[in-house]
């Protein structure tokens, strides 16, 4: 912290009403969320709670390197037509069954999610799913509400899935394994006891006409794949990054220098055969594809929630936590669990997630650091991904859902998703708290 | 010169209440890109175009903001686009009116009605200032033959 604050002020005050502010001011929306938190981090330097060289030690440039790398990755491979392939082989593989559709698609999505990032899954999964209901002439609700949890649930099961769990892993310093071991079974119920819900409200009522069914079997998949050398490309360095994922960690391989050099080995293969000209395109294309927004919007946030850290404040809410809760771990990760998922459900669960990592991370001093708090980072990572199922503002893949959906004519009203989705992402809760309780206490 | 001079002042138009079957073998048959469509006060309400022919037939999910790029795994034949057209054939016209073609009023200069019509591609209809009135349409020939013809 700089010896003296601008005026005067507190700079416990000074930085929590600037981190008050900057919650609001991305809550509201009227302002773009990255100039809000990147002005209140040039705030918080101003200010004098940090000098600028303490302000970028609390950039986590292991969650910004990841999340670059693997959006340059899929920018890539996305131009490749796997997306859409994938969509119209799995339909297919169901004989374009209306319900089996829906099953295959929640599976592509879930599975996608986990793998790639949740936004790019549903802006490419989205169109050929209203191009199927289009074709069957039957509603698309059901379709986009299942994709929208889809996305979702499959996105909490891995390091890279969501990027509260980047943000998690990052901090705590866990691997692609611990996720998998310990989030993806729950994951993989969650899933399950989820499209049995699906089923009973919509599964016989999905109903197609053979002749239009037969339309759909039409579709020749191998013709989406527009550029099958990049599929290859993209594939095989898909798979590297994930074998990086897998063994880098123990190697101490940080997730960030796996992705980033599949993004870079993409770019090298992709433009071997490429002129100058070409090369330097595709190139600038591929890193116009980054989402620049998003990563400031991480920056400024790191800073406000490290100002914040730095004059005690987290410290001491951590303490009021500990001693509501009664000092009791299981009772400090349920409520972890359950807050996070309400709060992630009406506000964006990045700052919360920001917020949170301290403040759990403080909890140290009562519960202990070794291993002693994991069931409390399983409970944030649990609750704030599941939770952006329960509205429609829950999570950014939602939102690209509901705008195809109005885009197309069928709109998702924010009130009657809220009404089926919260109480189901609730039920998904309270098996995570059932997991929690069982694996872990 | 101004767009009045270059403008026809009786341009073939179509009323919203006509059939799209009707309005589409009529711009079929005389090989025009889009024709005005005003109602019987004179109003001009937009154009009617091949363009919105061209989506009827298209899949939405295609039209649709970043939806699909790719759609080369349909293989539709003419039957079956000839078969979505009619679905939509008995519709009135009104419901396939555009309006991003932008009007203009008889006193636009000349050069700023050459650029409208070559950044647009398309007739550019002249509407009376204050009111919407159709006045005429301003086609590339009109142009072209009086820039010739002077």
């Amino acid at each position: 912290m700089r010896e003296t604050m601008l005026f005067g002020f507190d700079p416990a005050w000074y930085a929590g009403l600037l981190f008050v502010a900057t919650y609001v001011l991305v809550m509201t929306e009227q302002l773009n969320r990255a100039v809000v938190s990147v002005t209140a981090a040039c705030l918080m330097i101003i200010g004098g709670v940090l000098t600028q060289q303490a302000a970028f030690e609390g950039v986590d440039f292991n969650t910004l390197g990841l999340l670059t790398g693997m959006m340059m990755i899929v920018g890539l491979a996305k131009n490749s037509g796997i997306f859409q392939f994938l969509a119209i082989w799995s339909a297919k593989r169901v004989k374009a069954d209306p319900w089996g559709i829906l099953v295959m698609l929640v599976m592509v999505t879930a599975v996608l999610s986990a793998l790639l990032d949740n936004v790019t899954t549903v802006l490419l999964i989205a169109p050929v799913t209203l191009l199927i209901t289009d074709t069957l002439k039957i509603n698309a609700y059901p379709y986009l509400f299942a994709e929208i949890f889809a996305s979702n649930i499959g996105g909490t099961a891995t390091l890279i899935g969501d990027p509260p769990n980047i943000m998690i892993g990052s901090a705590v310093g866990l691997g692609f394994n611990d996720f998998l071991f310990n989030l993806a079974p729950v994951v993989v119920v969650i899933l399950a006891v989820t499209l049995l819900i699906f089923y009973l409200f919509w599964g016989r009522s999905l109903q197609a006409d053979p002749a239009l069914q037969a339309k759909v079997m039409e579709y020749r998949e191998r013709d989406a794949i527009t550029d099958p050398r990049l599929l290859k490309q993209s594939l095989a360095v898909l798979f590297l990054v994930m074998m990086g994922f897998i063994f880098g960690h123990d190697l101490g391989l940080q997730p960030a220098t796996v992705a980033m050099f599949g993004a870079s080995l993409l770019l090298i293969v992709h433009n071997l055969k490429h002129t100058a000209a070409e090369e330097s395109a595709s190139i600038h294309k591929t890193f116009c594809e980054v989402e620049w927004t998003t990563l400031f919007f991480f920056i400024g946030l790191f800073i406000v929630v490290y100002g914040v850290e730095r004059t005690g404040l987290l410290e001491k809410i951590a303490h009021h936590i500990i001693e509501l809760t009664g000092g009791d771990r299981n009772v400090t990760a349920i409520s972890i669990l359950w807050v996070s998922a309400v709060a992630s459900a009406i506000i964006d669960n990045i700052p919360f997630v920001a917020t949170m990592i301290p403040l759990i991370k403080n909890m140290a001093a009562t519960f202990g650091a070794n291993g002693e708090l994991m069931p409390l980072w399983w409970s944030l990572a649990l609750g704030s991904c599941l939770g952006g199922n329960g509205s429609l503002v829950g999570a950014s893949a939602n939102l690209i859902v509901a705008g195809f959906a109005e885009r197309s004519g069928q709109p998702i009203h924010f009130g009657k998703f809220m009404l089926g989705a919260f109480p189901l992402m609730l039920l998904s809760i309270f098996i995570s708290t059932l997991y929690l309780q069982w694996r872990y206490f | 010169m101004n767009a009045a001079a270059v403008m026809d002042p009786h341009p073939t138009i179509i009323r919203p209440t006509d059939k799209i079957s009707t309005a589409a073998r009529f711009i079929m048959e005389k090989r025009y890109r889009s024709l005005p469509v005003v109602d019987e006060n004179g109003c001009y309400l937009g154009v009617f175009g091949v363009n919105c022919l061209l989506k009827q037939v298209l899949p939405n999910a295609a039209l649709i903001e970043k939806g699909l790029t790719n759609v080369s795994f349909i293989h539709d034949s003419l039957a079956e686009l000839h078969e979505r057209f009619r679905e939509f054939g008995n519709q009135p016209v009104s419901i396939c009116i555009s309006n991003d073609i932008k009007t203009i009023a008889p006193d636009t200069p000349l050069i700023e009605t050459l650029l409208l019509l070559y950044t647009h591609r398309a007739s550019i209809p002249v509407v009376e200032p204050g009111s919407c009135k159709l006045l005429g349409m301003i086609s590339y020939w009109d142009v072209g033959k009086k820039i010739l013809a002077s």
